[in-house]
């Protein structure tokens, strides 16, 4: 009897063995990343999702940062395609550097998934969906608004005109907020440059000029949080002030909503769902079965407390709750793109 | 001894005479533009704008009073943004740490002042060119600061004494342009009324005449350096309380904007020439073309234009009066 169960433990382990070898023998070895802005929260946690997920399925996943440049990125991406990885990562840094360098993973036979940012001639993309984020915001930002503002929504968009990915999230934030209160009114534009100190700066002069905003939405974390600082050196209070971010990126929206009183949403785009996303879209091309273009990676907006939900925070660390975070639904499709933009 | 009083220009020459007079230059420009802006925007003279305009420009006037003295010795020094972000991630990090914010702004000063006495070691010792030297340590720092800290340092205590440094009031007045004010004071009686100030002119004047008089130009340039270090730690400070957080890409091209307002004011990139109270005007003026811009809500674009060829303008006037001068 001894002797059977043994010899049946043996035969299980040989079988464990043999499957996780031929499961292991279908999913790639090594991933190169091509990140267009590392520095940048954003990518930092995305590249934690990647990391998290490769080493799920006993990957390796290698980051270069094209650090904004376009040059460096190719260099970079040759690299990774003279180096043989399984499957090429990119994150854009503009659509026409990577164009050429498609032609040539391709003819290197290197399955490649895009990040962010279509190009032409791509297989696959992951991404968000700038424009329903925001406009998931703005409904939310409306409904609060109607509650608690009287009604009255006036906005300071600290947006970056620049990208048409944020410049459709304000759109979407403008768009969401006009279905609970249409007399809704932008009034003012700026461009806070994305960072911290730039949208503080311009928020500044908006909020002087202009006493009566009341509501501050910015397409990133370190633009609306520029706006609320901006609010706070003028010696404002927060009572009748909505700041709503956007991004989640990292800690500072989490700091800013326990200790804020006026940040009350954040439109949530969860980086490391985008890199876990990002991994399985690999894994798909790798193992040559179809993919759809556009892989759309969720996002939600929260309010108050909900970042409990998605987020456990110890010290300095966030780490994700993924089966909150996979319980979220992407749309099949974006509400609109960035080709609606040049209509 | 050079003065910074400019010799009169030889008759004759306009651009040279205008350029003499670059200070009543800057009131005229700075008095027509809060007037068409005021007749376009009236909201551009309220007070709340006018508190908001000083509390932008103080930051640069802080940075802007030690890199005066620094251009006036014909150095300079191009990592100060980059070291305004590290003092500001350093500051938080301490402050977090220790819980006290006197601690903290220690660090963060104590910090900007080393790079500073880094620079003018390497300027000055290594006699590496102010310029290249400073854009190395610029490239160091800001690949260093990640190293420091990937994200932004969150403010985890919240003490109302980090908070007032750069959001609070003393009456109508923010605290962050009464300490520019302060130091203001400070480097402009250094300057104009002591002997320190009056070698650091002639040094730049003619740095081997300065030390054929006995002057010790190589530890007096490190003087400036360190001074300008260790504003930038104040700024800094200010800074990393304004946004309530550390900030490792904080202060990108924050150089170009003290350097074009030092030598809007009319000191010369040459050395031996410039004046505190044409810094101050320089600041002014570009931080009003800044509020316009956005109070008229035109393409925020221009706010790196207009400054590209503000500068552009006023070092060709700054060799037009050497020019003139030079007659």
């Amino acid at each position: 009897m001894t002797r059977t169960i043994a010899k049946l433990l043996l035969a299980g382990t040989a079988f464990a063995a043999l499957t996780a070898g031929a499961l292991a023998a279908d999913t790639p070895k090594r991933i190169g990343y091509v990140v267009n802005y590392g520095t940048h929260e954003w990518y930092q946690n995305v590249i934690k999702g990647m990391k998290a997920h490769a080493a799920e399925i006993g990957a390796t996943v290698e980051v270069k940062d094209a650090n904004l440049d376009v040059a460096k990125e190719v260099s970079a991406a040759e690299d990774f395609i003279a180096q043989g990885v399984d499957v090429l990562i990119i994150t854009p840094v503009n659509e026409e550097g990577v164009v050429p360098l498609l032609k040539r993973a391709k003819a290197a036979n290197m399955p490649v998934v895009l990040e962010g940012n279509p190009v032409k001639g791509m297989t696959t993309m992951v991404a968000i969906c700038d424009y329903d984020t925001g406009y998931m915001a703005g409904v939310e930002a409306g409904k609060y608004a109607k509650d608690h503002l009287g009604g009255v929504a006036k906005v300071m968009n600290v947006g970056l005109p620049l990208l048409s990915a944020t410049v459709l999230r304000s759109n979407g934030f403008m768009d969401g907020i006009r279905t609970i209160i249409p007399d809704a009114k932008l009034v003012h534009d700026l461009d806070g440059g994305g960072n911290p100190d730039r949208a503080l700066e311009v928020s500044t002069a908006a909020l002087a000029q202009n006493p009566d905003i009341n509501i501050i939405y910015g397409i990133n974390d370190s633009s609306s949080l520029g706006g609320l600082q901006a609010w706070k050196a003028a010696g404002k209070s927060q009572d009748n002030l909505l700041v709503v971010g956007t991004g989640g990126e990292g800690l500072a929206f989490i700091n800013a909503m326990e200790k804020e009183p006026s940040y009350k949403i954040e439109a949530a785009m969860f980086p490391e769902k985008e890199g876990y996303t990002t991994i399985d879209a690999a894994i798909a091309l790798y193992q040559k079965k179809e993919v759809p273009e556009h892989i759309v990676s969720p996002t939600a907006p929260m309010m108050g407390d909900d970042w409990k939900k998605f987020y456990d925070v110890a010290g300095t660390t966030r780490t994700p709750k993924w089966d909150a975070i996979n319980a979220l639904t992407p749309p099949a499709k974006c509400m609109k793109t960035a080709a609606d933009l040049k209509k | 001894m050079v003065s910074e009083v400019s010799h009169p220009a030889g008759p004759g020459n306009a651009i040279g005479r205008l350029a003499n007079n670059s200070q009543i230059v800057l009131i005229a420009v700075l008095v027509i533009l809060c007037v068409g802006v005021s007749l376009a925007e009236p909201q551009f003279y309220s007070g709340a704008n006018v508190i908001a305009i000083l509390r932008q420009a103080a930051l640069v006037m802080i940075v802007g009073a030690g890199m005066t003295m620094l251009l006036i010795t014909a150095e300079v020094d191009l990592s100060v943004g980059a070291s305004l972000a590290f003092v500001g991630v350093v500051a938080m990090d301490v402050i977090n740490i220790t819980n006290s914010v006197a601690i903290g702004s220690l660090a963060g000063i104590a910090f900007g002042g080393l790079v500073g006495l880094v620079n003018g070691f390497v300027v000055t010792r290594l006699k590496v060119n102010s310029l290249i030297a400073t854009i190395g340590t610029m490239m160091i720092l800001q690949g260093s600061v990640f190293l420091y800290s990937r994200e932004a340092v969150q403010n985890h205590h919240h003490l109302a004494a980090f908070v007032d440094i750069g959001a609070g009031y003393v009456g109508p007045l923010p605290i962050p342009v009464i300490v520019a004010a302060l130091f203001f004071a400070v480097a402009y009686v250094l300057l104009r009324h002591t002997t320190l100030g009056r070698y650091l002119y002639a040094i730049g004047a003619n740095q081997k005449a300065a030390r054929l008089s006995g002057i010790r130009a190589e530890r007096l340039k490190l003087f400036a350096f360190v001074v300008t270090g260790l504003l930038v730690g104040v700024a800094g400070l200010v800074l990393v309380s304004l946004m309530n957080a550390g900030q490792p890409t904080a202060g990108r091209g924050f150089e170009l904007t003290v350097v074009a307002a030092v030598i809007l004011g009319g000191t010369s990139l040459a050395g031996g020439r410039g004046t505190l109270l044409g810094t101050l005007l320089g600041v002014l003026v570009l931080k009003v073309i800044d509020n316009a811009i956005i109070l008229l809500q035109w393409n925020q674009d221009l706010q790196m234009i207009v400054p590209g060829v503000v500068l552009i303008l006023a070092t060709y006037l700054d060799l037009a009066k050497r020019r003139a001068n030079a007659r």
